[in-house]
């Protein structure tokens, strides 16, 4: 909200273009702030109770579009996180503008730009989606930007790759989430060690479904094991019965999944209204497929699926205890994953900034302090790799069961730190 | 591809296709009676199922549902066609950036009122089961569908065949314009034919959300899949709208399976192919352009 | 008289980011002035066609994201930067494609000339967003490079948007002669009564074909500069977002005029790219302004701007 603040030299300027703009946004900010209601709101402190220049934290996310419920959850945490340490980071007064991509990667690269240049904000975080995470690399990498990726899970983010293209890692660029190989080569790693060696696939048929299941595989390939087809319905798919159908008229019982939201409800839906539990096929999946969003509307026909993930709401550590209690003190929501991953990245800026006295103006200094960070995360213990700067965190093996007539993830298991490989 | 799974997809295709039915039959009569391609389907679609949410969380019956919504919609259809579409007669860019405009609207309110999330609606009881068929079981939802789908074309026969609101439609869909020569007030015929696609659309609305559950996006590819079972089908009939969706609704499901890199584009391949041998649609004429 | 008005609007478009930049927010407004002339080339190529021609196409975006592509993979792939080969790549890709969909299209009308250009746009949709060896897929294509003309480089954003906005005035012009041709006053006899045009020994199936031809280049080149401008290439520049986009950017501004979609595109980006930053730009809103748009603008922003100036000249 606080996005077009100026300062008092382009007050004093007042070029008759500029004043006019600036009285119509003047006028129309108030009338967003009144449409905002609370929580939606900043709860800036008054400048004067705080010395020296506001720390600006731009937020890229989505808040209309498809993706719109995820961008709501991680500025929430971002607030809760704020609104914890009195709207300040190492003693800075801290400020978040916020900006909409949308959904759409071509409205983001703008306003990233637009947080960059006009903004000026001291480091970038943010971005749901792989493409637009993509997109952005060259953009903070060029303009020296510290972004620290809340969510996007694309591998090529944090790897090195040749050519750079799609992506690749950059001193700048640090990821607090996950990438698509940490949430699904482990899994298949686990399973094939424990004896279960042939999978069949089913995975929403873009990027980071087709990067889980390759990842999942490979994970299952150490171990001897090997999958024998696969189905992949193009994402947003609306009607899940003919693939489940496929799935239930070939012989392989086990089945992993990579799908998320919208698509693994159908999925799961799907799976149990044409019977496939009771004929002996059992569900596997990255952790997205049972997450709360999806259970909340499945419950018990998720039961039995095991699922790998970084985080679970029920995750048994002080933490996270805390973490879920205070969320839902400021909110009558329980926290999911994405408010994890939002709330991570301003505590892993906050540790960086204290390691250098809340300075943001030497972006080498600010990165090498991020990749010294380490913290205790409601996910467990949180410390960047190094090298790719991805995070370095356990990946629990979860197990959908229904107790006392709540759908929970249980921790059957836990991989303890997961480092992807970089390449 | 087996038999039995040969079967078995014919059923899914068939249920989808039903359910198509449903959805389009609303966007052809709109368009056959007042010539207006009412971008606003998708959303009008979308509503009826949140509607249906609603009734269902308060009074647990999806009966009930399968009435309220589509009254719901109605009424609202009455209300936009006087208030909005009724000056722009003729005008079908206009028409076009109106009902974009009234789709958006309608879809972003309902995430304030309804949420973002993404929400499902539970099978209604008796027919939450599944049934033993050749080669499995099958969900017994599915064919109540594909059974609603029949009746509801059937009851649209009748209805165009013995009534006089039936004969109004037809002579309507052949020429409007001879209509009010006649006498016909069409200002309301106009109204009510809106209001009577608005309330199919919910009606969609409610019998997919069990199978498909709700989520932000739904009036996009609703909207889609009802403008292309329509134009496959032939403009503005019912006999249109049937051989659409029978055609379009296996045809996706078989074209998906079977083309699976494909997936994206098979619907829009079935476009093309269908309107580049028959530019009018399956059973469209030829009409001379307005 | 105008056209020293005209050519000096132009050299304050051209100059913009260098007049201005004393201005604490130059840098930012150089950046959404050269995304909305992007989209006025996207959206004064589809008025060609919506406009002049009368075929509302709904399927553009198929050609504004061939030549983002062609532009991008044709850089990486002949390892080259020089506008004249990516540029020219994008057109001609463009125009190809929009010869071989024009081809298939043309013949029909009204709705199914509206989805079957939908249709086919969403099959080239469906080809960027699978064919990931080539165009990144899902992913989208990245590290597209800026273009150098000789060893004139377009790296620096100011450099960038002084090559948009001299695009923009070469096509804005080059429409502005075509459209007063005996080409374009064709065009227009056909949207207006095809058959009398052929009773009048027009091939007004060439005419069309050659209108959207010509429109898919120009988009394919409005394409091109996005690639250069974002460095990117995303499957959704060719989705069906894009197309319905800038559908509405020629309706808002008021179709087959030459301000008209330049308007449209500036008021749409405003909303979406500046607007959203200071409220909370709903799809309500965006909603609420088409609506308005069609009660109370009937001939868009062009032709309410018009009528005012006719009011204020016949007093």
């Amino acid at each position: 909200m606080g996005g077009f603040a100026k300062n008092d030299l382009a007050e004093k300027r007042g070029y008759s273009y500029r004043l006019t703009r600036r009285q119509f946004l003047v006028a129309t900010s108030a009338a967003a702030l009144a449409a905002c209601g609370p929580g939606a709101v900043t709860p800036g402190g008054s400048p004067s109770a705080t010395q020296g220049k506001a720390l600006k934290i731009g937020q890229l996310l989505p808040f209309t579009g498809v993706y719109a419920e995820l961008g709501n959850s991680m500025r929430r945490a971002t607030e809760l996180y704020l609104k914890q340490n009195d709207n300040k980071l190492a003693g800075r007064r801290a400020e978040p503008v916020y900006e909409d991509d949308a959904n759409v990667t071509a409205t983001g690269l703008q306003k990233a730009q637009k947080l960059i240049d006009q903004d000026q904000v001291d480091v970038l975080l943010g971005v749901v989606p792989t493409p637009l995470a993509y997109g952005l690399r060259n953009v903070v990498h060029n303009a020296k930007m510290i972004f620290i990726d809340t969510n996007a899970g694309g591998n090529f983010l944090t790897r090195d790759i040749p050519n750079c293209t799609p992506a690749c890692k950059s001193p700048y660029v640090f990821r607090v989430s996950f990438s698509s190989y940490q949430i699904s080569y482990p899994i298949g790693d686990y399973v094939s060690a424990k004896g279960t060696k042939e999978f069949f696939l089913a995975y929403a048929n873009y990027g980071f479904g087709t990067e889980s299941a390759a990842d999942f595989t490979s994970g299952l390939k150490k171990n001897g094991g090997s999958t024998t087809g696969n189905v992949a319905p193009p994402l947003g798919n609306s009607d899940f019965a003919p693939f489940v159908t496929q799935i239930k008229n070939q012989p392989t019982k086990n089945v992993y999944s990579f799908f998320s939201g919208a698509d693994a409800i159908g999925f799961i839906r799907s799976w149990n209204q044409l019977g496939l539990p009771a004929a002996g096929y059992k569900m596997y999946g990255a952790g997205f497929l049972t997450e709360q969003d999806v259970l909340k509307e499945v419950k018990d026909l998720a039961n039995g699926a095991i699922t790998s993930l970084f985080w679970a709401v029920e995750l048994d550590n002080p933490e996270n205890k805390k973490f879920v209690a205070d969320f839902q003190k400021q909110y009558p929501l329980l926290p999911d994953v994405f408010a994890v991953q939002a709330y991570d990245g301003m505590r892993a800026l906050d540790e960086a900034l204290k390691k250098v006295g809340g300075d943001t103006s030497d972006k080498g200094k600010l990165s090498k302090a991020l990749e010294d960070v380490t913290f205790k995360s409601p996910r467990g213990d949180f410390a960047f790799d190094k090298t790719t700067h991805n995070p370095i965190q356990d990946i629990y093996i979860r197990e959908v069961k229904t107790q006392g007539g709540q759908t929970v993830n249980t921790i059957l298991d836990k991989i303890a730190k997961v480092t992807d490989p970089g390449k | 591809m087996s038999l039995e799974l040969g079967f078995q997809q014919a059923l899914n295709g068939l249920s989808f296709g039903a359910l198509l039915f449903i959805l389009a039959a609303g966007l052809s009569l709109v368009f056959g009676m007042m010539d207006v391609v009412n971008l606003a389907h998708g959303a009008f679609y979308m509503l009826g199922a949140y509607v249906a949410l609603t009734v269902v969380q308060s009074t647990g019956s999806f009966w009930l549902a399968l009435l309220v919504a589509p009254a719901a919609l109605g009424l609202l259809g009455l209300v936009l066609e006087p208030l909005l579409l009724r000056r722009l007669r003729g005008r079908h860019l206009d028409q076009v950036l109106l009902t974009i405009g009234v789709a958006l609207v309608i879809a972003d309110q309902i995430g304030l009122v309804w949420g973002r999330e993404v929400r499902s609606l539970p099978f209604p009881p008796g027919l939450d089961g599944s049934v033993s068929l050749i080669g499995g079981v099958y969900p017994v939802y599915r064919l109540f569908v594909i059974a609603f789908g029949v009746a509801l074309a059937g009851a649209m026969a009748a209805i165009y065949r013995r009534t006089k609101l039936g004969m109004l439609i037809r002579a309507g869909v052949e020429d409007a314009e001879m209509l009010a020569a006649l006498g016909v007030n069409t200002d309301r015929l106009f109204a009510v034919t809106f209001a009577v696609g608005a309330a199919l659309a919910g009606l969609a609305g409610v019998v997919a959300a069990p199978v498909f559950g709700m989520q932000p996006g739904m009036d996009v590819d609703g909207l889609l899949y009802s403008l292309i079972v329509v134009v496959v089908g032939g403009l503005g009939t019912l006999g249109g709208a049937v051989a659409g969706s029978v055609l379009v609704g296996p045809a996706d499901t078989f074209g998906k399976v079977l083309f699976q890199e494909f997936a994206l584009a098979v619907i829009f391949a079935i476009v093309a192919l269908v309107l580049l041998f028959r530019p009018t649609g399956l059973l469209g004429r030829i009409r001379i352009a307005r | 008289m105008r056209l020293a008005a005209i050519a000096a609007i132009a050299g304050g478009l051209v100059t913009f980011p260098y007049w201005s930049a004393a201005w604490e927010s130059s840098r930012f407004a150089t950046t959404v002035l050269r995304d909305m002339l992007v989209f006025a080339v996207f959206a004064l190529s589809l008025d060609l066609l919506v406009g002049h021609a009368g075929m509302p196409s709904l399927g553009h975006a198929a050609f504004f994201g061939a030549g983002a592509y062609a532009a991008g993979i044709a850089g990486q792939r002949l390892g080259t930067d020089q506008l004249a080969v990516t540029l020219g790549a994008a057109a001609l890709v463009a125009a190809v494609l929009a010869l071989v969909i024009g081809a298939l299209v043309v013949r029909s009308e009204g709705i199914f000339f509206l989805m079957l250009t939908l249709a086919l746009a969403q099959i080239v949709f469906a080809i960027a967003f699978q064919w990931t060896s080539v165009t990144g897929g899902s992913n989208g294509l990245s590290g597209v490079g800026r273009p150098t003309l000789g060893g004139l480089e377009f790296n620096a954003p100011e450099r960038m948007y002084v090559l948009v906005a001299v695009v923009f005035l070469a096509v804005a012009g080059f429409l502005w002669i075509l459209t007063r041709s005996a080409y374009g006053r064709a065009l227009v006899g056909v949207r207006e009564n095809e058959r009398r045009m052929r009773a009048l020994g027009y091939d007004t199936t060439r005419l069309k074909l050659s209108a959207f031809v010509v429109a898919g280049a120009l988009a394919g080149i409005a394409g091109a500069l996005s690639a250069y401008s974002l460095r990117f290439v995303s499957a959704q520049d060719v989705g069906i977002g894009n197309s319905v986009q800038a559908f509405v950017m020629v309706l808002i501004g008021g179709a087959g005029t030459l301000v008209g979609p330049v308007v449209g595109a500036g008021v749409v980006l405003y909303i979406q790219r500046v607007l959203s930053s200071a409220i909370p730009v709903s799809e309500t809103v965006l909603g609420l302004v088409f609506v308005a748009f069609v009660l109370l603008a009937r001939q868009g922003i062009v032709g309410v701007g018009r009528a005012a100036w006719a009011r204020v000249r016949s007093r």
